[in-house]
C-alpha cells in the first residue's frame, strides 16, 4: 500500500437530471452533483431531461451557496466533422464555472486541456480506463485529475490501482443501474436500435420501447426484438437490452444480467479502505424521489463509516430495478 | 418512428375487479378514491373541466418549464388514466395551445400514449414523491403506446418540483391557508381509510390471486412444452 | 491498392486448429496483413503462446505483414505485463486498450477497432502518438468514415466481414450460460468456435457470445459497400476469421475490389461459404447494425 494514513472522507457525487433533482441532491447531503446539457453531448440524453445554460447557471449558484460542487458530464464522443456542439458544451461549462467537466473522448479532452486550462477535468466511465497505464495516459498527457473507474473491477483491483496512480483520484459507482459490459465499449444498443451511448448518449432508447399486454402478462420489446416477458404479477423491468431474458443453448435465462441495481452500502468500508476519493450514484434519469432517498442513505452510510459507527440498515429495495440488488463486479464471484 | 395511437373507453362499470382494457391494471378493488369515483359516476366529465382549466393555468404560470421540456413532443398528446376514477385526462403539450381535457373516453388515435395508475399513485408521481421507475417496475404504473413521450412527460413533471397542495393554495391567494389546512386533514383521513381498505381488500381477493397464479404456472409449463416441440422441428440455424 | 487485413482470431480455437488456420492463411494470396494474438480473454493465452512464434514465422516467410493484437480489456498486473511484453516484442502492435497505445507512444502502432475513435480530434492525437493505421469502430456510418479518411494521414481500415465485436465485459457469458463462473470456466467458450448464438424468447436470432465478448448474431458483409468506401478514402478492409475457408472469403473481396466480380454475385458465393449465416450491413448505412440494406444492382 502506498500510504498508511487513515483514508479521507470520500465525496458523495450525486445525479441530477433536472434543477429540482439538483436541489434534492444538495439538500440531502451531496458533496457534488453531476449534470448534463439537454442535448447529445452527455450519456443521459433522455427525453425531457437535463439542463439548459440558464438552469445550469442557477444550479451552480444553488450548489455553491450550500457548499456543494457541480460537475458537468460531456461524455459522448463528438461526431466526425461536427465537434462544435461538444466544444461549445465544454466552453459553457468553463464559462459558468462548473467545478469540473467529465469527459470521455480523447480528442475532446485534448481540446479542453488546450483551450480551457482552468477547467478541472475528470475522465468519464465511458472512457473505460481500467488500469494504471491508461489512467497515467490521461493524467500525464491532458492533466486529468480524477478517473471514474469502469464497473468491471473488483475492490482488490481498485485498491491496487489507487496505490499506483496517486495523486490522480478515483471515483467509483456505489449505487444504481449497472452496466454489465465495460462502459463506453458497448455497441449493443446501436446494433439493435441505431442509437448508442457513445454516439447518441442513450442506451435502449425509450422511443424504441414497446410494452404489449398478453393473456400471460407483459412483453417488453426494443426495436421489435423481445427483450423480456413478465407474468401478470411479476415485477416488470425497462427493456435495457443486456438485462433481458434470452435463449442460449436451448435455455432461456438472464444471460448477461438480471434486472438489478448496484448497491454497495454493505461494502462501503472496503471501498473507503481501497482509497477511493469519490462515490458516485447513478441515475440522472430517475427523478427527485430516487435522488433524495439514495443520497440520504449514502450520506448516512459514509458518515457512519468515517465516525467509526456501524453501518446503518437502510432498505433501498423499493427503488431498485426489479427489487433486486447486487454488489456487481466489486466481488469476484460476479464474473 | 410512427407511434402507436391509443384508444380508451371508460366503461360505465367501475365495479371492483372488472378490467376494462386488456392493458390497464385492475383498479384497486376497494379504495377511498374508488368510492369517490362511484360518487362521481353520474357526473358528466365536462362539469370538471373548469377545474382542469385552472390547473393548466397554474402549470403555465408556476411551472412553464414543463411545457418547455415537452417541446419536442408538441404533437403527442398523452392520456392520463386514473384507474379508480370514471374519467381520463388528455394532456396536449403543444406549447402554443396546450390543453388539459377531462373526458369519459378518448378516440382511437387521439393520444400517443396512455398512463394508467391509481389517482394516489399519479399524484405522488406528479409531486416527485415516488420514483417513476420503481412504480413501473412494481407494475403500479402501466404505460401504453409511445414510451418516449411518457418518459419525457415524467422527466418534465419531476423536474418542475410540483407540490399540488402548495401550487393550488398559491392560486387561491388568501384562501390558500385554509385550503392547506383542509388538505392536510383530508390527506390524513384518506391515509387511514386506505389502510382499512387494504386489510379488507387483501382478505377479499387473496383466494382469487392464488388461483390466477396457479393458472399462470400451468400456462408457462404448456408454453415450455410447445417451445421444445418447435425447437425439435426447427432446422439447424447459423452457428 | 486497398489492403485486405485478416483480423485476429477472436474465438477460442484449440492450438492445433489455430496453427493450421494461420498456416493456411500464409498461403492465401488475397490477404496482405495478418493479425495474431488473443484479444478477448487473458485466460486463453497460455495455450496459444507455444504455437504463436511458429505461426508468425510462417506468415512472415510468406510475405505477410504480421501485427500482434493486444487484449481489449486490461484489468490487472498480469494482463498489463502481457501487454508490455507485446509492446517490447519488436512486432507491429495493434492496441485494443488505450493503455497499449500509451505503451507504444513514440513508436509505430495500429489503433484497433475496440478503441473509441469517432472523430478527427481523437484521430489526430493517436496519429501524433505514432498510429500508422486505424481500424474504425463498427458503429460508424460511411459519412463519418469518409470525414475521418479525408483528414487522416494514416491508413483507415473498416470491418467488412464476420460477426462484429460489439461489447467486452469482465463477466464470461459462455461460462454463465452453463452455470459456471469465470474463474471455474473450464474453457467452455471453445465449444463455440464461431460464437454461441443468442436468441430472443421468440427464438429470433439476436446476438452471439464469445466468452466475455458479445458479438453480432449477423455476419457483417460489406461486399456491396467496399467500392464506395475505397472511394471515400478507406485504405484497407478487415475480415474477421470464422470457421470457413477464409482464403476464399478474402478472394471474393479482392475480386470485388479489383472489379472482377459483381458484388451481388460475390455475396451469393459468400453465402455458400458460410451456410446458415445471415448478413447485415446496417451500420455503414447509418441504420441499426443488424439491418441489411439491399445492394443497388
Amino acid at each position: 500500500m502506498a500510504s498508511t494514513l487513515p483514508p479521507s472522507r470520500p465525496e458523495l457525487v450525486c445525479p441530477a437530471g433536472t434543477p429540482a433533482a439538483l436541489k434534492s441532491a444538495v439538500d440531502a447531503g451531496a458533496d457534488c452533483v453531476y449534470v448534463g446539457f439537454r442535448d447529445e453531448t452527455n450519456a443521459r440524453n433522455f427525453p425531457g431531461l437535463n439542463f439548459n445554460r440558464k438552469e445550469l447557471a442557477e444550479g451552480i449558484a444553488y450548489a455553491h451557496d450550500k457548499g456543494a460542487k457541480v460537475l458537468v458530464a460531456i461524455n459522448t464522443f463528438p461526431r466526425a466533422g461536427q465537434p462544435e456542439l461538444w466544444h461549445q458544451a465544454v466552453a459553457d461549462a468553463a464559462r459558468l464555472k462548473a467545478d469540473a467537466a467529465i469527459l470521455a473522448d480523447i480528442g475532446l479532452i485534448d481540446h479542453a486541456a488546450r483551450h480551457h486550462p482552468e477547467l478541472r477535468l475528470h475522465l468519464s466511465v465511458q472512457a473505460a480506463a481500467s488500469n494504471p497505464e491508461a489512467i497515467a495516459f490521461y493524467a500525464e498527457r491532458f492533466g486529468v485529475k480524477r478517473v471514474v473507474l469502469p464497473r468491471v473491477l473488483t475492490v482488490q483491483e481498485i485498491s491496487a490501482i489507487n496505490a499506483r496512480i496517486a495523486p490522480v483520484e478515483t471515483e467509483v459507482f456505489v449505487f444504481g443501474g449497472l452496466c454489465v459490459m465495460a462502459e463506453g465499449r458497448c455497441a449493443l444498443s446501436s446494433y439493435v436500435t441505431g442509437q448508442s451511448p457513445n454516439m447518441n448518449g442513450v442506451c435502449s432508447p425509450a422511443g424504441e420501447v414497446r410494452y404489449t399486454e398478453t393473456a400471460q402478462g407483459v412483453t417488453s420489446e426494443l426495436s421489435g426484438f423481445t427483450i423480456n416477458k413478465f407474468a401478470a404479477n411479476e415485477p416488470a423491468g425497462y427493456p435495457t437490452l443486456c438485462k433481458g431474458r434470452f435463449i442460449a443453448r436451448d435455455k432461456a435465462s438472464y444471460l448477461f444480467e438480471e434486472p438489478t441495481s448496484l448497491n454497495t452500502l454493505a461494502i462501503l468500508p472496503d471501498l473507503i479502505k481501497a482509497g477511493v476519493t469519490a462515490f458516485k450514484i447513478e441515475g440522472r434519469q430517475r427523478g427527485r424521489a430516487y435522488v433524495a432517498a439514495v443520497v440520504q442513505a449514502f450520506r448516512a452510510g459514509v458518515d457512519a463509516v468515517m465516525a467509526g459507527r456501524p453501518l446503518p440498515e437502510i432498505d433501498l429495495d423499493r427503488i431498485t430495478e426489479g427489487g433486486k440488488q447486487t454488489t456487481g463486479a466489486y466481488e469476484k464471484a460476479w464474473r | 418512428m410512427d407511434s402507436m395511437r391509443c384508444q380508451l373507453r371508460k366503461a360505465a362499470s367501475m365495479i371492483p375487479g372488472h378490467v376494462q382494457s386488456s392493458v390497464r391494471p385492475a383498479p384497486p378493488p376497494f379504495s377511498p378514491v374508488l368510492l369517490l369515483g362511484l360518487a362521481l359516476q353520474p357526473l358528466r366529465p365536462q362539469m370538471l373541466q373548469p377545474l382542469f382549466d385552472a390547473m393548466l393555468r397554474m402549470i403555465r404560470a408556476r411551472h412553464p418549464d414543463i411545457l418547455e421540456r415537452m417541446a419536442d413532443y408538441a404533437d403527442k398528446p398523452v392520456c392520463i388514466d386514473p384507474t379508480d376514477l370514471p374519467f381520463v385526462i388528455l394532456l396536449d403539450p403543444h406549447p402554443e395551445h396546450p390543453a388539459l381535457l377531462v373526458r369519459r373516453q378518448i378516440e382511437n388515435g387521439e393520444a400517443a400514449a396512455v398512463i394508467h395508475g391509481s389517482l394516489e399513485t399519479l399524484v405522488a408521481l406528479a409531486e416527485g414523491k415516488v420514483d417513476g421507475d420503481a412504480l413501473f417496475f412494481s407494475r403500479r404504473l402501466v404505460i401504453e403506446g409511445d414510451t418516449e413521450v411518457v418518459v419525457a412527460l415524467r422527466n418534465a413533471v419531476d423536474g418542475a418540483g410540483i407540490d399540488l397542495i402548495d401550487d393550488i393554495s398559491a392560486q387561491l391567494g388568501p384562501l390558500g391557508t385554509a385550503f392547506r389546512r383542509l388538505a392536510g386533514t383530508a390527506a390524513g383521513l384518506a391515509g387511514r381509510l386506505r389502510d382499512d381498505f387494504e386489510t379488507l381488500r387483501a382478505s377479499l381477493i387473496a383466494p382469487a390471486v392464488k388461483d390466477v397464479d396457479a393458472q399462470g404456472a400451468r400456462i408457462n409449463a404448456l408454453e415450455a412444452e410447445i417451445r421444445q416441440l418447435r425447437k425439435a422441428q426447427r432446422r439447424g440455424g447459423a452457428a | 491498392m486497398t489492403s485486405i487485413t485478416l483480423g485476429p482470431l477472436l474465438f477460442n480455437w484449440k492450438p492445433d486448429a489455430f496453427r493450421d488456420f494461420y498456416f493456411r492463411m500464409a498461403d492465401a494470396e488475397a490477404i496482405d496483413i495478418v493479425h495474431v494474438g488473443e484479444v478477448v480473454c487473458s485466460k486463453r493465452t497460455p495455450f496459444l503462446d507455444p504455437v504463436i512464434p511458429e505461426v508468425i514465422e510462417r506468415l512472415q516467410a510468406s510475405g505477410k505483414q504480421v501485427v500482434a493484437s493486444s487484449l481489449a480489456l486490461i484489468m490487472n498486473d498480469r494482463e498489463a505485463a502481457q501487454a508490455r511484453d507485446l509492446a517490447e516484442s519488436g512486432l507491429l502492435v495493434e492496441a485494443n486498450d488505450i493503455s497499449v497505445a500509451a505503451m507504444m507512444a513514440g513508436r509505430s502502432f495500429v489503433a484497433g477497432p475496440l478503441l473509441n475513435i469517432y472523430n478527427e480530434g481523437t484521430l489526430a492525437t493517436l496519429e501524433a502518438m505514432g498510429a500508422v493505421r486505424v481500424c474504425l469502430p463498427a458503429e460508424l456510418a460511411a459519412d463519418a468514415i469518409g470525414q475521418l479518411a479525408a483528414k487522416a494521414k494514416m491508413g483507415i481500415e473498416v470491418q467488412a466481414f464476420g460477426r462484429l465485436p460489439l461489447a467486452i465485459s469482465a463477466r464470461c457469458y459462455a461460462a454463465r450460460a452453463r452455470g459456471l463462473s469465470k474463474d471455474g470456466c473450464q474453457y467452455v467458450c471453445a465449444d463455440d468456435p464461431d460464437g454461441m448464438a443468442v436468441e430472443t424468447l421468440d427464438e429470433v436470432p439476436f446476438l452471439a457470445v464469445n466468452g466475455t465478448q458479445t458479438m453480432s448474431y449477423h455476419h457483417m458483409s460489406l461486399l456491396g459497400e467496399v467500392g464506395d468506401l475505397v472511394r471515400r478514402g478507406v485504405s484497407s478492409i478487415r475480415l474477421w476469421p470464422h470457421v470457413t475457408d477464409m482464403a476464399q472469403v478474402a478472394g471474393l473481396f479482392r475480386a470485388v475490389l479489383d472489379g472482377r466480380l459483381a458484388p451481388a454475385e460475390a455475396e451469393d458465393r459468400l453465402a455458400a461459404l458460410v451456410p446458415g449465416a445471415e448478413f447485415a450491413n446496417g451500420y455503414i448505412h447509418g441504420r441499426p447494425g443488424h439491418q441489411y440494406v439491399e445492394m443497388e444492382l
